[in-house]
């Protein structure tokens, strides 16, 4: 069984990040089975996705502790998920910052030491994919480049994850989300 | 054979479609609000996002007594308010097949309460099926129809959060049935007075006796069978698939078609077995219903009757029972850290109003539900109430007179929605009028961004007002004075200073007052407008744009400068200038150069 967990903020594009993961692992032959937690996600609050795949998958959710790689698509949303990591599970990390309402009213912290040294525990590959985005042409192509370093790790054909990528971006942005893909899928 | 991956509901919507259905009618509602939603990608079928719950039910009844294939989706707790036509139109028979979908939310995710429907199928004398995943959901749907027909009966798919918004993989299918009965007879068994709403009674008894006795052959259950007969698992829906997740060597019943049950049927299994245990999420009603058919079973005792049951609790619960071996643990799924709370989008008009009220003299702010439900919320923190659609109204009033026996004359105000005020509220603002006394202080704020935001931005009956295309343009003003209300007032939620004169103003008022605070949602019209930026050496960092709680909005260091100043996220911002409003020095400024002139 494969596990892979992505987590962000609402707002951030996950629900069409997990379709596009989900659509490759189908295309793959597998069977696959995914979880959008969706709800209050257009207002700033925490969403996360599972998707599993094999040849036959039964619960859409994943277990604790028993993820192979998690998306963290923000950097205080992928360490509230570590537990979900299994030891040997790989982190993808959009380093850009979207703070919370406590850290903006200096009633908490932001936990950099924390996400640091979940960094250092995991193998993991996080840069600042907003900026990167923005340079390349939109910021929006962010979640594409997290993709791409997925991909790096999964057994999947490249043609796959392209034809499906541009299937689901708009048509003019077809080509930047390409980019996109492959600056994630070379930077691993 | 072609196969895509669905939602739940996107399935449910494909097995409408594939069995010709042609009327779908819902009130948007998480979880189930993607199924009308996704209804209307398909040819020749009627889908309406209705006024609410109850008008939602009636149209779908028009569609089945005209001999269309109908169908109803709402949340939980819509039944409760269609269940008055409801409770009636299980007497009689339907036309064309009737399907009512019902979306529970074990866990409240997104929901006021956890109510289990299945309760209320049982109680409006109906049968229900349960899928555990999509494909299943769509064939349960075309299933359902087929034995609505067969039977004369409305059918209840009872469906819960996880299994609406996950998605596998479904077989595509074309549509099989395309017939569409005539029009309903006259025919006294369609009106329901005495004698023939006593006659239907028994009707519906014996529809119900006969759905029983055939249910086995609707081979909507499943047996899986192991060596071992020391016990037997009962379950349904998504539970089913968090057990097999386990992958124990443990007998299973699971059940599709989940009431009523056949005694005999359940008996032939589990009589072969030494113990029978139920799973189910929120309340024991498998269980229960076994029970009364004598049959003897456990369940609740080792699973929790609130919230979802995942592959963990389920091994636990059979832990505790004893009927496997194991260590009970249940690890966080999330560590201890600094919370992230949902708040207003970038832009929302409603984000102004609870500045304005955080500072006001309200004393006690009535809320409901909708978007503006995050004002209960830190850090505004204003809304001291929420029950369920529109109440607020009726809430406010009740409070009111009360507190005028007690001879207390502090302001009361109550907050609403647009989309709500057109679900339940209007009833209740006519209530209003009734034995009021001009001295009663109650000020009313209608928060109109002319939209159903919380669900995604559904349409209502002012939506047309901002956006052409759209054939609903209820004036709410003019409606108000219609009904007969003298004092009402419109303000823009984006003008600070003048909206803030007008409440404060009549939260003063000794009397009934109506503010209807129009903006539109930033986020379904998709506003985007030039972006703000703080002059940090004009900035004195007193926060007072920070407590707009507006997401671009940050305290941050600037090189040179000493302290602490604001700073907007210009990616974020989407230019609706609330903070350069409430800046008292006029530190926040347009990014293109334009002098900002509010």
């Amino acid at each position: 069984m494969m596990n892979i967990m992505i987590v962000g903020v609402g707002g951030q594009g996950l629900v069409l990040t997990s379709g596009i993961v989900c659509e490759v692992a189908k295309r793959s032959g597998y069977d696959v089975k995914s979880n959008d937690v969706i709800g209050l996600s257009q207002r700033g609050g925490r969403v996360w996705a599972n998707i599993r795949f094999d040849k036959k998958v039964y619960s859409p959710n994943i277990p604790v502790g028993e993820a192979d790689f998690l998306l963290a698509l923000e950097p205080l949303e992928g360490y509230r998920y570590k537990n979900m990591l299994k030891e040997d599970g790989v982190i993808f990390m959009n380093e850009r910052i979207i703070y919370p309402s406590d850290v903006v009213f200096d009633k908490a912290e932001y936990p950099i030491k924390d996400i640091e040294d979940m960094l250092e525990a995991f193998e993991s590959y996080a840069i600042d994919a907003t900026k990167i985005g923005k340079t390349l042409g939109n910021m929006m192509v962010a979640n594409t480049i997290i993709l791409g370093m997925l991909a790096k790790k999964l057994d999947f054909d490249v043609a796959i994850w392209e034809a499906v990528i541009s299937e689901r971006v708009p048509k003019k942005a077809q080509l930047l989300n390409q980019e996109a893909f492959y600056y994630g899928y070379r930077y691993v | 054979m072609k196969q895509e991956m669905l939602t739940g509901n996107e399935a449910i919507a494909r097995g409408f479609y594939e069995a010709g259905g042609k009327m779908a009618t819902s009130y948007p509602g998480s979880p189930t609000v993607q199924i009308l939603d996704a209804c209307k990608q398909y040819d020749n079928v009627y889908a309406e996002f209705s006024t609410n719950e109850k008008v939602a039910l009636e149209v779908a009844i028009g569609g089945s007594f005209a001999g269309v294939r109908s169908m109803v989706s709402m949340k939980h707790v819509g039944m409760n308010i269609a269940a008055d036509p409801l409770m009636t139109f299980t007497e009689t028979p339907t036309n064309g097949g009737f399907l009512l979908i019902t979306g529970d939310d074990p866990g409240l995710k997104s929901s006021q309460n956890e109510q289990d429907n299945r309760l209320f199928g049982k109680f409006a004398n109906m049968p229900i099926v349960d899928p555990s995943d999509a494909q299943e959901a769509k064939e349960f749907t075309k299933a359902a129809f087929e034995i609505s027909e067969g039977f004369e009966t409305p059918v209840m798919l009872r469906i819960t959060s996880r299994l609406c918004h996950a998605r596998s993989i479904v077989t595509i299918e074309e549509p099989s049935h395309n017939a569409t009965k005539p029009v309903f007879e006259k025919d006294n068994k369609y009106a329901m007075i005495p004698p023939a709403s006593v006659v239907a009674q028994h009707f519906m008894k014996e529809r119900l006796e006969q759905l029983q006795e055939k249910s086995p052959e609707f081979d909507l259950n499943k047996y899986e069978e192991s060596n071992k007969k020391d016990v037997l698992i009962i379950t349904s829906g998504i539970s089913y698939n968090h057990l097999k997740d386990l992958g124990l060597d443990i007998s299973i019943l699971k059940l599709g078609f989940i009431y009523p049950l056949n005694y005999d049927y359940i008996l032939s299994y589990t009589k072969q077995y030494e113990r029978v245990i139920v799973i189910e999420e929120m309340m024991p009603f498998i269980e229960n219903e076994l029970k009364l058919m004598g049959i003897t079973c456990e369940g609740k005792k080792y699973f929790s009757f609130t919230g979802e049951l995942d592959s963990r609790d389920i091994k636990n619960g059979l832990i505790k029972a004893e009927a496997i071996e194991g260590e009970i643990k249940k690890p966080p799924m999330v560590l201890e850290t600094v919370k992230r709370l949902p708040l207003f989008c970038s832009g929302c008009p409603h984000r102004p109003i609870f500045d304005m009220l955080k500072k006001s003299k309200a004393q006690m702010v009535i809320g409901d539900i909708g978007c503006y439900s995050l004002g209960i919320l830190e850090p505004t923190e204003i809304s001291h109430s929420i029950i369920s659609m529109g109440a607020t109204v009726g809430i406010t009033k009740g409070i009111r007179k009360a507190m005028s026996l007690g001879q207390k004359s502090e302001p009361v105000v109550s907050v609403i929605g647009d989309g709500t005020f057109f679900h339940s509220g209007i009833p209740s603002f006519i209530n209003l009028l009734h034995q009021q006394e001009d001295f009663e202080n109650m000020t009313f704020l209608i928060l109109d961004n002319r939209t159903t935001a919380m669900t995604g931005g559904q349409h209502n009956g002012g939506s047309g007002n901002f956006n052409d295309q759209d054939d609903l343009h209820v004036d709410i003003k003019a409606l108000l004075e219609t009904i007969g209300f003298k004092r009402i007032f419109e303000v823009d939620q984006y003008d600070y200073k003048a909206t803030k004169t007008i409440i404060n103003q009549e939260i003063a008022f000794e009397g009934l007052s109506i503010v209807i605070a129009k903006g539109q949602c930033a986020l379904k019209y998709k506003v985007k407008k030039t972006p703000y930026y703080v002059d940090p050496s004009t900035c004195i960092g007193c926060k007072t744009c920070i407590k707009t709680n507006c997401p671009p909005l940050k305290m941050k260091t600037y090189e040179g400068i000493d302290g602490f100043k604001s700073s907007i996220d210009s990616d974020m911002c989407v230019g609706c200038g609330i903070c350069a409003q409430v800046c008292p020095v006029r530190a926040i400024k347009l990014l293109d150069g334009k002098e900002v002139t509010k």
